[in-house]
């Protein structure tokens, strides 16, 4: 999603020339009224685009601002490193729940990432345009269907299923995977898909030209020279499975534990809001804010992440 | 179903002014009532007091779930003209002059999967289970399989008082899935032979068995004569005897077509099989 | 050997290149599970009763109407709210930014927007809108905190819809003396016109099959709302409490239907609009 915004290098800002009579050239030759009005309206844009700041800003004020005085009761240790998540009780420990959301991820990781760069591969590289036809669309309303859809086709179908073939009640790490691996794909296959479509032609021609094969060229040439842009897209599918909420809330089945088996039901910390926050009151509706503090951090550690791989490689180069 | 006192507030607020927005100018006097208390009751006194408003125009009923100790404490100091509670009053609070009417009666079925060979459990081996002292159905005379433990989310009134009645107090297993309705433990049980859960009489159906409790099985009948263990009564309380339209909503909720409908529904019982 | 090397190679080529369609065929699959799913289920529940009246009772029987409003009500406000403001930031980043500190803190809090979870942005649009602000649960509330979620969205599809507009649509317009405003509002922003629109539509399928962000800003009570300061119960709201409650699955079934086919229509209207601007280019 995020990584998509046009990077600095790839498509570059207009080129001095393009950028017309608000440049200094043209100054002289318009009128004071219409320069004022040119930089108001330059002013404007510029405003809307700081929103996005202020986004930004108000979100880590106003979740800090409710979540902050449950760091500051317990200790940052005692919150982040507490293994015990028992409201009644006055435990608010959710060292189990970060474990729990990075296993959920890391789960979903490994299936979906795989399954999403052959699908961009497939889409790049392999598939004639009339399968592309069909293919792509796929992908894209893949992303479109409504987590709460996901959680609703887990929890009636997916999850008897597993059930049955594994026995136990059908809630648990193994039904996360699944459907959060199938979530993720549409992230990280269309951005390794424009990761691959920007590794010049010749490139490839060069390739065969030796005498490699299509799988030579797909695995020795074109990923490895894609690697940046892969990387950044597994990142953002990471993002989105450690945030996504609605649909492991339905499956995952929120015992407050670290389960002995990927067969037995966990509390993560997207789902541990959707359960509590219709009764938590006090330092449990803290403690819930203080959460999503926790999630909020680990989101903006993903986008700067790749931030710090894009530039890297822009130094590299 | 879980849903905030405020949401619910201003639901029944917008009910009302959409229903009484034409009339209200002019017409007769709207009058009010104001229903808080138990989020158990909270579906019967909501789906009630929706029927009430639409088949009486220019009554407004608000309807709001707190909890049953806040419900005895609104009606009694006046905030409120009907606390709804889903335990009786404590020593304390019955010199409090309030008046109780019985509402309906909540039943709760320990189920297991219909293959489940167990069709009876003493009230400790169900607290066992629930606790995980047993952990296995050979434990408890059934086949040698690992018991899966089906628990309500923290907000269920259900969970709140299988936990007062049957583990008095104790705490629930937390390796037990949490799951936040009633139709989820019942779908669960229905499929996983090894589950065991614990839900509203109402709600059981073919796909589950309700096992006995201390030999006795739960009935309507056990249940209206009080020997089925773990039940209780939904109680509306009010500030001296129901008058106006208190006593006209309360005499709405007892009767057959609400107690018929909308308390079935519920997964409750009707409270006139206990009481004629 | 050589003959030996070279059928190797081809063999690993072949089974490589049928991992790579088995990965597009699974990824296919999946959607049609879940579509199929959905439609088979959900069909039977379709009908104008089911769409047009109003549920009841304890357990929701009825139909659904409210909640389509309330989902209808809240998207529209939402794309209201965030594309002016989105589509003026993606011209600012597009034409007018120079490259600096400045344009990289607002790239950086656009990705970093876009990647908040939803779960967040709902907890946030409580303490800031509903209780912060003093808008209760409403339209309004669920609206604004939408709008964060889809500003990056939308300024994304923007700026690349603005930086596929030629250079030489430039040129001639600063060539006959236009200045930067005119330029862009003449030019530019009617060239990008018709892929602004398909990025607009596709953030509105976004917003419509919400629910974190909506649950915590517009509640959950059955409300057909007028006002923006009213609340109401959207269809992924509907849906999510249906099935955890799971006495309706009829209903919930259903309303996965009726979300999914409006998602789907999002979709196929953007791909139309997009598809007629490309004929109408070629």
């Amino acid at each position: 999603m995020s990584a998509g915004s046009p990077r600095e290098g790839q498509a570059q800002a207009p080129a001095p020339q393009d950028r017309g009579p608000a440049g200094n050239g043209g100054l002289s030759r318009i009128s004071r009224a219409t320069h004022l009005k040119e930089a108001l309206l330059r002013n404007a844009f510029l405003v809307c685009a700081c929103v996005a700041v202020a986004g930004v800003t108000l979100i880590f004020v106003f979740v800090g601002y409710q979540g902050w005085p449950i760091f500051a009761k317990l200790g940052i240790g005692e919150f982040l490193g507490g293994r015990v998540w028992y409201p009644t009780k006055g435990l608010f420990g959710i060292l189990t729940l970060v474990v729990n959301s990075l296993l959920a991820m890391a789960g979903g990781l490994v299936l979906g990432a795989p399954l999403a760069v052959g699908t961009a591969v497939f889409l790049s590289e392999v598939a004639s345009p009339r399968v592309r036809e069909v293919t792509r669309p796929a992908v894209e309303l893949l992303a479109g269907i409504p987590s709460v859809v996901y959680g609703f086709f887990g929890l009636v179908l997916l999850r008897p299923i597993i059930a049955r073939v594994f026995g136990g009640l059908g809630f648990g790490l193994f039904t996360v995977w699944v459907i959060l691996g199938v979530m993720i794909v549409p992230t990280i296959a269309t951005l390794t898909e424009d990761a691959l479509r920007s590794v010049p032609e010749g490139i490839r021609e060069a390739s065969y030209a030796m005498g490699a094969t299509k799988w030579q060229t797909i695995w020795r040439v074109l990923l490895p020279a894609a690697r940046i842009g892969i990387i950044d897209a597994v990142i953002l599918g990471m993002g989105r499975a450690i945030g996504e909420t609605m649909a492991v809330v339905m499956i995952a089945g929120n015992a407050p534990v670290i389960p002995d088996s990927i067969f037995k039901p966990f509390l993560t910390l997207t789902t541990v809001i959707v359960m509590d926050m219709p009764y938590a009151s006090g330092d449990h509706r803290t403690a819930l804010f203080g959460v999503a503090i926790v999630l909020f951090v680990i989101s903006m550690i993903f986008v700067a992440s790749i931030r710090v791989i894009s530039r890297s490689r822009g130094e590299g180069d | 179903m879980r849903r905030r006192s405020r949401v619910v507030l201003l639901l029944a607020g917008l009910v009302a002014l959409a229903m009484t927005a034409g009339c209200s100018v002019g017409g007769p006097a709207q009058q009010k009532l104001t229903v808080t208390g138990s989020t158990t009751i909270l579906p019967i006194a909501e789906a009630s007091a929706d029927m009430y408003q639409a088949a009486h125009p220019g009554t407004r009923i608000l309807v709001a779930g707190v909890g049953s100790s806040q419900g005895i404490e609104s009606v009694s100091q006046g905030t409120s003209d009907i606390g709804t509670s889903s335990r009786e009053l404590a020593p304390e609070e019955k010199k409090l002059g309030l008046v109780d009417t019985k509402i309906a009666l909540d039943a709760i079925a320990v189920i297991v999967n219909p293959s489940n060979p167990v069709r009876a459990l003493t009230m400790q081996q169900a607290a066992a289970i629930f606790e995980r002292r047993i952990t296995n159905w050979s434990q408890v005379g059934g086949h040698d399989m690992p018991i899966g433990l089906v628990n309500r989310d923290e907000a269920s009134g259900t969970r709140d008082a299988f936990s007062k009645i049957v583990l008095k107090g104790r705490d629930f297993d937390r390796t037990a899935a949490v799951l936040p309705g009633t139709g989820q433990v019942r779908a669960v049980v229905t499929e996983s032979p090894g589950a065991v859960g614990f839900i509203s009489l109402g709600f059981v159906d073919r796909g589950v068995k309700a096992v006995a409790i201390d030999r006795i099985r739960p009935t309507e009948a056990t249940v209206a004569d009080g020997t089925y263990p773990i039940s209780r009564v939904l109680h509306f309380f009010t500030k001296g005897q129901p008058k106006g339209l208190a006593k006209a909503y309360i005499d709405f909720v007892l009767s057959t077509p609400v107690q018929d409908a909308v308390v079935r529904d519920a997964g409750f019982l009707p409270i006139d099989k206990a009481l004629k | 050997m050589r003959s030996l090397e070279r059928v190797d190679k081809r063999l690993t080529n072949g089974l490589a290149l049928g991992v790579i369609w088995l990965a597009a065929i699974t990824t296919v699959a999946a959607l049609g599970a879940i579509l199929l799913y959905v439609v088979v289920n959900g069909i039977g529940s379709l009908t104008p009763a089911f769409i047009f009246t109003w549920p009841h009772g304890v357990n929701m029987e009825g139909g659904i109407w409210p909640t389509i409003q309330s989902t209808v009500y809240v998207t529209a406000l939402a794309m209201l709210i965030t594309t002016p403001v989105a589509v003026l930031a993606a011209v600012y980043l597009a034409e007018y930014a120079v490259q600096g500190r400045l344009v990289r803190t607002i790239r950086f809090a656009a990705d970093s927007l876009a990647s908040v979870p939803s779960i967040v942005m709902g907890l946030f649009g409580l303490a800031a809108f509903v209780e912060g602000a003093g808008l209760k649960f409403s339209v309004l509330a669920a609206a604004l905190a939408l709008s964060f979620l889809l500003l990056p969205i939308v300024m994304r599809t923007t700026e690349e819809a603005i930086r596929s507009v030629p250079r030489y649509a430039r040129w001639g317009s600063y060539g006959l003396g236009a200045t930067k405003w005119q330029t862009v509002s003449r030019i530019v922003l009617p060239s990008a016109t018709p892929r602004i629109t398909t990025g607009v539509i596709l953030a509105a399928g976004r917003a419509a099959g919400e629910t974190a962000v909506v649950i915590y800003t517009m509640g959950t009570m059955i409300n057909a709302p007028l006002f923006p300061s009213d609340g109401g119960r959207t269809m992924p709201v509907h849906l999510m409490l249906l099935a955890q409650d799971g006495i309706n699955l009829h209903a919930a079934y259903g309303t996965a239907l009726v979300l999914v086919l409006m998602v789907l229509a999002f979709n196929i209207v953007a791909r139309w609009v997009s598809r007629r601007n490309r004929s109408m280019q070629g």
